[in-house]
């Protein structure tokens, strides 16, 4: 049966000193003998060697590379693999990449290498997910919390659960199947003991599902604020660039500008908005449109007020709409020797931080609180434990944590233990469809569009 | 003399009566060959009938028109619901059965069959043209002809009987001669062959026995019959008798082990973990403080007990010296020794769903011999062997039962799909829907499909119809009636749940624990309009329609996801795929699905050995050879 030998680029688009095109399948190795006719086998195993790549018709040097050859299975796909690394920059590697399709080789659909990795058994659903979001990581913590998926820390968690549940379900047949044994059958009710302690433990791997699903967005932070305030100010110390233009007169920002930044390692969406008031320009009035709407939808509003000015009743109204954690930013601190501002008629706030975009004061008190804020339950126990951060698992987890918590529940109503047993298997089902143990094909087609062409 | 049927079967066992009468009720010409007429339905084992999952499958052979449920029936001297302190969808019916009076029933359910002809000789041979079986040679050389052969050979084929260190002796049951041509002429066809071994306990003389040292066990009082479409007489009924073994019988059994022909490696074969001999037993749990043993009447008009719980291969003496160890045998006379047989299977992996053998078209295989044990087991492999060899004589479609249809649909695709290493056994958790699996629904489940196959009489399509009309009716009358605070509220409080404020349908307070369905019929007497719907039910309606409409929630449930299945099953997967070349599928599953060859995507996904990335990797195979070949998946 063919499967055939597939080719891409490896590396990111963009210069950089070098690239890597990675060549997969049954041919690998004849690809790379026609690439390098001064090769007159394939080499060893994982020792690179340094070739001249030529064109394969007209033999024409294209590039000098290293070539290292991967023997199945011990490769990334699990099939034959030679990774060539090249030269970088625009040309290097898509000559050689074209060369590799010259000889023989197919270009590689998106996701198609780490595809063929999990059908070939070398990583589970999850970790073939982790890997893309290796990839995609911007903030350490998202990438410390794929790194152990990748480890199969999730994995090994879901396995585990899934094995309790066969227990149970094997407990419950013996208490069916063998009426007349000479040993006695489990308890029912050590039966439902068992089965709670599973509840538990998928509701612990639950809890971390809110703040690991912000950690693959990033937590919504929206600046909000009077004009003028040194919203944009703040917003740009902590990009640490001059992201929004900064200007004296009121009304400067129009559009929501968003970044992503990490703070202490948590990824957040910063969010720059127009100042609040009421306003006659058409413009003006659109980017306060678009600012409410965030300030809807945000995890964290940060809400500006410059230390030297008093508190408003717009402010106050303003702030009666927001639904999000507020933290009170006294800006422009630097021009004032004022006290504190009694913040008690502000409502309940998350924090109040007295800051300067000018002199940098408060800067750092905002990197802290924000992660305790948006990753509370995270902040510490990072890598300890596995986080949930994709849809997909989370909704199957529930659907198990579901299922078992009914056949607890019956169990414990007196219903018979036949009747409780149809929860067993539904919440296997899901439990295995995250692993990818019974794979559906659509589960798959969606895991694997996530990916980009390479990986 | 040589003769020309539609159906040859082989054997007069369970499986070759039941496979025998379906052929016959089919209405082909059908002859039942088998080396003594006096021994058809012969117990070879325990005279018991049913137990959980297999009381289920012998009313599934009853619902098909089998004979197994009447000569039960007609032949039971206790009868025991197991399971009934659990719920009423792993209810397990069983039966004591008078040993004699079995077969003398089975007998008389075959006589009224006209297209059935007995012939009592043993087949030394199979007639075979082209790869196709044409009919049957018997040992005198008469050759029977015909266009399907259904072969039911039990424990017989090349059988070897084993007590204590003695050299096996050739028998196919004690006292009975084994098949030897045959299994040397169906080995040269070319077949796999393995070796299983199994064994049966000593028998007592009942006067032998202290009853006042061992625990009296009667019956049910009430009459719940094996039979739906036609009531037997059922005999005088008799008590069991249960006792405790312990360390005594463990010392006796342990001090001898090395004289057992299944420990001292006399028997290669491979037992039934299920049904352990004693050997085992005291091997395997050293720490168990004691076994338990029944003393079962073996009939009504013998003293002999059968002792259940003590299966075993140790000589003679040996068991002599055990039994007495057993409190109330303590001068117990031993009147048949326990031993072990071994005998021939053919892995069953060689079949189709239909039993018909993937290699030899017309010849088909039912029973002991594809790797099974027990009589409902048997029954049921030869209720559908019987029919598919009549269906092909006929040149129609085979039947095959799903796995959501009926155990025995669970039994045969185990045994296509995954194979057996040990003698199989049903258990209610080989069924992923066991809900739907019930002794009360076997009826609704398979009456109608018996009945277009032509497996039930005209006398017995009427007696289906009208069961199943009732079953409808007093459904309805659950879901139409309202019933009244005044009428139901103490038999609410009386099964411990809330009185209502007004009217509610009588199907929501059936869903209620502990509310009865026959105590919300008599409540609802006063609804003028309706009348007493109870009246006339035929026996076991109210039960199956309580059961259904109790956990109709879940059994929906169940049924779903035996849709899902279906569908997924749906995918076919040709025959001749080239397995071996689908490099991306690991090794093992190669071999295992080239062996095997799954008619469906389900089917392969259930083979031990194929992981779910073999099974994508499948899937992926497919759809290219079929995109190769232009056609759609
Ligand atoms: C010693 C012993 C112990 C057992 N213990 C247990 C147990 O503990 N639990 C359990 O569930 N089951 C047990 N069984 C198994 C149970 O008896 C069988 O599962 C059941 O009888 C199988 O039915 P069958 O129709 O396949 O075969 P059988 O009942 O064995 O019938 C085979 C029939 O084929 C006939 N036959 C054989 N060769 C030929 C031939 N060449 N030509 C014509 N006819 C032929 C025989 O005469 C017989 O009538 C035991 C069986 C034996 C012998
Ligand atoms: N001294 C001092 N001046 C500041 C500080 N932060 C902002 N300013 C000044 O305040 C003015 C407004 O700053 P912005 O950051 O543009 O304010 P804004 O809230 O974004 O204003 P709009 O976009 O118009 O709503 C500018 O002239 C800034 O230079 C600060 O910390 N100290
Ligand atoms: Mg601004």
């Amino acid at each position: 049966m063919d499967v055939d030998t597939i080719a891409a680029i490896s590396t990111g688009p963009g210069v950089g000193a070098i690239a890597m095109v990675r060549v997969s399948g049954p041919e690998a190795g004849e690809v790379l003998l026609q690439l390098a006719p001064a090769l007159d086998e394939i080499p060893a195993p994982r020792m690179a060697r340094v070739i001249d790549v030529c064109e394969p018709d007209d033999g024409e040097v294209i590039d000098r590379a290293v070539a290292t050859y991967y023997r199945k299975p011990e490769s990334y796909t699990g099939e034959d693999v030679v990774e060539l690394t090249c030269h970088g920059g625009v040309m290097a590697p898509r000559l050689v990449l074209s060369a590799c399709l010259a000889a023989g080789a197919r270009q590689a659909e998106a996701g198609e290498f780490t595809k063929r990795a999990y059908l070939r058994g070398k990583l589970d659903l999850i970790q073939a997910e982790a890997v893309s979001d290796l990839i995609d990581a911007r903030s350490r913590a998202f990438h410390r919390a794929a790194l152990r998926h990748m480890e199969r820390g999730l994995s090994a968690r879901i396995t585990g659960l899934r094995e309790s549940l066969v227990h149970l379900e094997s407990l419950l047949v013996h208490h069916i199947d063998f009426p007349e044994e000479d040993e006695p059958p489990v308890a029912l009710n050590v039966i439902a003991e068992e089965a709670k302690r599973v509840v538990q433990e998928l509701d612990a791997l639950l809890a971390t599902a809110p703040e690991g699903e912000l950690l693959r967005e990033g937590a919504l932070t929206v600046f909000a604020g009077r004009p003028n305030a040194g919203k944009s100010s703040v917003f740009n110390a902590l990009l640490g660039e001059e992201r929004a233009i900064v200007t004296e007169e009121p009304g400067t920002t129009r559009d929501a500008l968003e970044e992503t930044v990490q703070l202490s390692g948590f990824p957040f969406r910063l969010v720059d908005t127009a100042g609040l008031r009421e306003s006659e320009g058409r413009v003006e009035q659109l980017g306060i449109e678009v600012a409410l709407r965030y300030l809807k939808g945000a995890d964290i509003v940060l809400f500006c007020i410059p230390a030297p000015e008093e508190t408003s009743e717009e402010d106050r109204s303003f702030l009666e709409k927001i639904t999000a954690p507020v933290v009170l930013l006294e800006t422009k601190v630097d021009l004032t020797d004022g006290p504190e501002r009694d913040t008690t008629e502000l409502g309940g706030l998350a924090g109040a931080i007295r800051v300067s975009a000018s002199s940098g004061q408060g800067l750092d008190q905002i990197r802290q609180l924000l992660p305790e804020l948006a990753y509370s339950g995270l902040v510490g126990s990072l890598g300890d434990q596995p986080i949930l951060t994709r849809q997909r698992h989370i909704r199957a987890l529930k659907i198990a944590r579901s299922e078992v918590e009914l056949f607890r529940s019956s169990l414990k109503d007196g219903l018979p233990a036949e009747i409780a047993s149809t929860h067993l298997r539904p919440a296997e089902t899901a439990l295995e469809e995250v692993l990818g143990v019974i794979t559906v094909d659509d589960v798959l087609d969606v895991v694997f569009r996530e990916f980009c062409v390479g990986k | 003399m040589d003769a020309r049927y539609d159906v040859i079967v082989v054997g007069g066992g369970h499986a070759g009566a039941e496979a025998a009468a379906a052929s016959a009720r089919a209405g082909v010409r059908t002859v039942l060959i088998t080396p003594d007429l006096s021994r058809i339905g012969q117990m070879s084992c325990n005279p018991a009938i049913g137990g959980i999952a297999k009381g289920v499958v012998a009313r599934e052979v009853d619902a098909l028109g089998g004979v197994m449920g009447r000569a039960t029936d007609a032949s039971r001297i206790q009868f025991r619901m197991l399971n009934r302190s659990k719920g009423p969808a792993v209810w397990g019916p069983r039966a004591q059965c008078d040993r004699n009076l079995y077969p003398v029933a089975v007998r008389c359910v075959l006589d009224e069959l006209e297209s059935l002809d007995l012939f009592q000789e043993m087949v030394s041979d199979l007639v075979l043209e082209g790869g196709r079986v044409t009919g049957v040679r018997t040992r005198g050389g008469i050759t029977f002809y015909g266009t399907a052969v259904v072969v039911t050979a039990g424990t017989f084929l090349r059988g070897r009987i084993y007590m204590g260190q003695e050299a096996g002796a050739g028998a196919g049951r004690a006292g009975e001669a084994p098949s030897i041509a045959l299994a040397e002429g169906l080995e040269s066809l070319g077949l796999e062959m393995a070796r299983f071994k199994t064994g049966t306990p000593p028998r007592i003389d009942g006067r032998s026995v202290d009853f006042s040292r061992v625990e009296r066990q009667d019956g049910d009082d009430q009459v719940i019959r094996f039979a739906a479409y036609t009531e037997e007489i059922i005999p005088a009924q008799r008590p069991c008798w249960v006792t405790w073994a312990s360390d005594g019988l463990k010392k006796v059994v342990s001090d001898n082990l090395e004289k057992s022909a299944l420990h001292g490696g006399e028997i290669s074969g491979r037992g039934p973990r299920y049904c352990p001999s004693i050997e085992d037993k005291v091997v395997r749990f050293p720490n168990a403080p004691r076994h338990q043993v029944f003393l079962e009447p073996e009939g009504l008009h013998t003293t002999e007990l059968y002792v259940n719980g003590l299966s075993t291969s140790l000589p003679a003496d040996v068991q002599r010296d055990f039994l007495q160890t057993v409190p109330g045998l303590e001068n117990v006379v031993m009147t048949k020794a326990g031993y072990a047989i071994e005998y021939d299977y053919f892995p069953p992996h060689q079949l189709r769903h239909s039993l018909e053998l993937k290699e030899i078209s017309g010849l088909f295989f039912a029973g002991q011999i594809n790797g099974t044990t027990g009589y409902e087991e048997a029954a049921g492999q030869g209720v559908i062997a019987g029919i598919n060899a009549a269906l092909k004589a006929k040149g129609e479609d085979p039947l095959i039962l799903r796995r959501d249809q009926a155990y025995i649909g669970v039994l045969i695709d185990d045994l296509v799909t995954r194979g057996v290493d040990e003698p199989y056994r049903l258990f209610t958790s080989r069924a992923e829907f066991r809900l739907l699996l019930r002794q009360d629904n076997a009826i609704r489940r398979l009456g109608l499909l018996a009945r277009d196959v032509g497996l039930l009489t005209e006398k017995q399509a009427l007696v289906l119809k009208d069961r199943l009309d009732q079953e409808n009716k007093l459904t309805a009358w659950f879901h139409d009636t309202k019933l009244a605070p005044n009428d139901v509220d103490p038999l609410l409080v009386e099964a411990g749940s809330g009185p209502i404020s007004g009217p509610v349908r009588a199907v929501e307070l059936l869903r209620r624990p502990r509310v009865q369905a026959a105590d919300l019929l008599s409540a609802g007497r006063s609804d003028s309009d309706i009348g007493n719907p109870q009246e006339g039910l035929r026996a076991g309606v109210l039960r199956a329609v309580e059961v259904e409409l109790k956990y109709e929630g879940y059994v929906g449930r169940e049924r779903e996801r035996a849709a899902r299945l279906e569908e997924q099953s749906k995918l076919l997967l040709d025959h001749d795929l080239p397995y071996l070349e689908f490099e991306t599928l690991s090794y093992e599953a190669r071999e295992k699905l080239a062996r095997i060859r799954p008619e469906t995507f389900a089917q392969a996904a259930r083979v031990p050995g194929v992981s779910p990335a073999d099974l994508q990797n499948l899937l992926l195979e497919v759809r290219r050879t079929r995109a190769r070949e232009g056609r759609s998946l």
